[in-house]
């Protein structure tokens, strides 16, 4: 790797938490600040176009997923792009949402446009795409071709177990940027 | 069977009148004619489940209501439920011990894996066996419903003894049994049942179902509450389990995984069958398949100039022989008669009627004739569209090679015929040959309907061997046989130049 793509060189706006584990060939652009114990897989984009984005702890950021800040003309200010916990962004899927809660899960293909605020536990299925200006409430899903809603009993687990795996996993295989952010306190009392 | 993405652009006419890609039409071998979905007949061959593959024989699957036990549909999205398992820790109560430990036990729920609902969405207790302990649902009307099929049962059967006791009224020749209403058969078939319950059938009679003028009165707040969709079910969801056609999600129920079948399909016309699966449900493959796709030359447009309106433009088809044996291909206009033909040892062209088509055994059909459904043939419908464009036929006609799989990795140089025309020809390999037409739009205005595709329709005259024959140890029958086809080349470009 030349020098000019060595991670030292562009890292300096990307802050990751301690025991996150950021792949390097990951595509980061921009002011990131990634929590503590998300995964972000090789060839997933976070792009910060617009303005900041922050990511909260335990997220799965799967390979080929976009999560991008974009510039839109009716933007005031530098709109920061807030992704909570918990949430997973599977294969190929694209989040443009400027906040997303806790515990959401974007299946594969699935696409969430700047307008749409996700809360917490929802579900976008396979395929499906949000595209209009709305908050979704808690503990929708979203499934099928006809992007049918229903309102689940229960939000979705947090993947515990697969970070857990995955951490194990990738660092085995890939190279991963060191997290350059100290512990939060209430963690490291622990 | 999928076919190119299923594009329809070469479609057969079948005997029948209607029009269909070349993968989904037969070739009845016994006719001589294309037969379609429209002009067979369908039998069921058995029931299976598409889920755990199970296959129950035909009076079983009835008593289970063409429904499998072990199998549930998400009653919201209607994919397959699969069965997930969880621990749940449960304080054991035998130990004499005071500290009572507690056991993990192995939970069962059913989840769908497409929209998320699961059995505990619904309220239903998980259950402690993964198989056979779910319930399901009871209909309303369950009580009613048996008590009118039992009572229409009882009917039947009246009816039946009446006619059988007409059948023989004329004969009278056991006159012993006749002082009690039955005939001697009859009174042998009732050996050991039951009495006959005749004079009961009045009471057995169900309560008739009365019309009420009262209706339900509507919650004062029907047109104000704002309602929330995400709540209700769609009536898709409503009509899938109709005794119930509940209207709040969370009253959806899994419901049990309905049979499908594998269905055999018999030509009308000699009772041959035209496709026979393998009875094992794992198994895709058949025991007959007469696809048209095995037997009929196969077409297939490979290129079309732009279309212009009285201007003729190129168009390049590719002809496949998919049989083992060396094919000539004529093309014809769609006025020549269909009737197949065979030539004599003198030359001679003679028509060939059903009648003395070398047919193979004569009584197809093994089943017998109370359960063989009753063939009905109907006369072939009209081909209902719309021409509008010319194609310039050929002069000359063209041979295309048997099918060679082994030829599929031989040289791949293109191996030119030096009979053919080299005008018509443009292109060979194996069994393959791409031929060059001429296609002219109809410049007549009329019958132009503004922005339809372009159809041509030409007759394809092709050689086909008859080898049901050479079992019965006869020389093989050397037929000409016809099929009309219709060619849709796409839009007419506008920019004249
Ligand atoms: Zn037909
Ligand atoms: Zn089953
Ligand atoms: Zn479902
Ligand atoms: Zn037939």
């Amino acid at each position: 790797m030349s020098d000019l793509m060595s991670p030292s060189s562009r890292r300096f706006n990307i802050k990751i938490g301690s025991g996150a584990l950021v792949c390097e060939e990951a595509i980061l652009k921009g002011d990131i600040t990634i929590g503590s114990h998300t995964v972000v897989h090789p060839r997933a984009s976070i792009i910060a176009e617009a303005g900041p984005i922050i990511i909260g702890e335990g997220n799965i950021i799967e390979e080929m997923s976009t999560i991008i800040n974009r510039i839109s003309p009716d933007d005031t200010g530098t709109p920061v792009q807030i992704i909570g916990n918990y949430n997973v962004f599977e294969v190929d899927s694209t989040c443009e949402a400027s906040k997303v809660g806790d515990n959401n899960v974007l299946e594969c293909k699935a696409y969430v446009s700047k307008q749409v605020e996700l809360t917490n536990g929802c579900v976008i299925g396979a395929s499906c795409s949000l595209r209009d200006e709305e908050v979704v409430p808690e503990n929708t899903i979203i499934y099928g071709s006809q992007c049918h809603r229903r309102e689940m009993n229960d939000k979705p687990y947090p993947q515990l177990g697969q970070l857990e795996y995955l951490m194990k996993m990738l660092l085995g295989y890939h190279h991963i940027y060191k997290p350059n952010m100290p512990p939060p306190k209430t963690e490291s009392s622990t | 069977m999928a076919y190119l993405f299923q594009i329809d652009c070469v479609r057969y006419a079948c005997s029948c009148g209607s029009l269909k890609s070349i993968a989904k039409i037969y070739f009845c071998r016994h006719c001589l004619s294309i037969r379609c979905g429209y002009c067979v007949c369908h039998e069921v061959d058995s029931y299976y489940c598409s889920n755990c593959l199970e296959n129950p024989p035909a009076s079983e699957v009835r008593l289970k209501k063409y429904k499998c036990s072990n199998c549930f549909d998400c009653p919201c999205c209607f994919e397959t439920l699969s069965i997930r398992s969880g621990q749940v820790l449960v304080k054991s109560l035998h130990t004499t011990q005071e500290e009572s430990k507690p056991v993990t036990k192995k939970i069962y729920y059913l989840s769908c894996t497409l929209c998320r609902w699961s059995s505990r969405d619904a309220g239903i207790p998980d259950q402690t066996v993964a198989t056979g302990s779910w319930r399901e649902q009871e209909s309303p009307n369950t009580y009613r419903i048996t008590a009118l099929i039992n009572f229409y049962k009882i009917l039947g059967s009246i009816e039946k003894q009446q006619k059988e006791r007409k059948k023989f009224q004329s004969k009278r020749i056991f006159l012993q049994f006749e002082k009690f209403g039955i005939t001697s058969t009859m009174a042998r078939k009732r050996v050991g049942q039951l009495p006959l319950l005749q004079s009961n059938t009045q009471s057995d009679q169900p309560q008739p179902s009365e019309a009420s003028e009262e209706i339900e009165e509507l919650s004062q707040d029907i047109f104000t509450k704002s309602i929330d969709i995400t709540k209700i079910t769609t009536l898709d969801q409503r009509l899938q389990h109709p005794e119930l056609q509940v209207e709040n999600i969370n009253e959806l129920r899994p419901q049990r995984k309905q049979f499908i079948v594998k269905r055999s399909q018999r030509c009308r016309f000699c009772e041959h069958t035209v496709s026979k699966p393998d009875y094992c449900p794992t198994s895709t493959k058949f025991k007959i398949q007469l696809a048209a796709f095995y037997h009929v030359p196969e077409l297939r447009i490979v290129a079309c100039e732009p279309l212009r309106l009285g201007y003729s433009s190129e168009l390049l088809l590719k002809f496949c022989n998919p049989t083992q044996h060396q094919t000539q291909i004529i093309l014809l206009s769609m006025d020549t008669p269909m009737m197949p033909t065979t030539t004599t040892l003198q030359g001679i062209k003679e028509e060939i009627n059903r009648e003395n088509v070398q047919m193979g055994c004569d009584s197809p059909n093994l089943l017998p004739s109370a359960v063989r459904q009753a063939i009905v043939v109907e006369e072939g419908r009209q081909v209902n569209i719309v021409i509008n464009a010319e194609v310039i036929l050929p002069s000359s006609s063209f041979i295309l090679p048997p099918r060679d799989d082994a030829a599929e990795y031989d040289d791949p140089s293109d191996s030119q015929n030096s009979q053919d025309d080299p005008k018509l020809v443009v292109w060979r390999k194996g069994n393959k040959a791409i031929i060059r037409l001429d296609v002219i739009p109809y410049v007549d205005k009329d019958k132009m309907v503004k922005d339809e595709p372009i159809v041509v329709g030409l007759a394809m005259q092709y050689g086909y061997i008859n080898t049901i024959a050479t079992l019965e140890h006869k020389a093989p029958q050397k037929l000409d046989l016809k099929v009309k086809l219709f060619l849709t080349l796409g839009n007419l470009v506008h920019n004249i130049l």
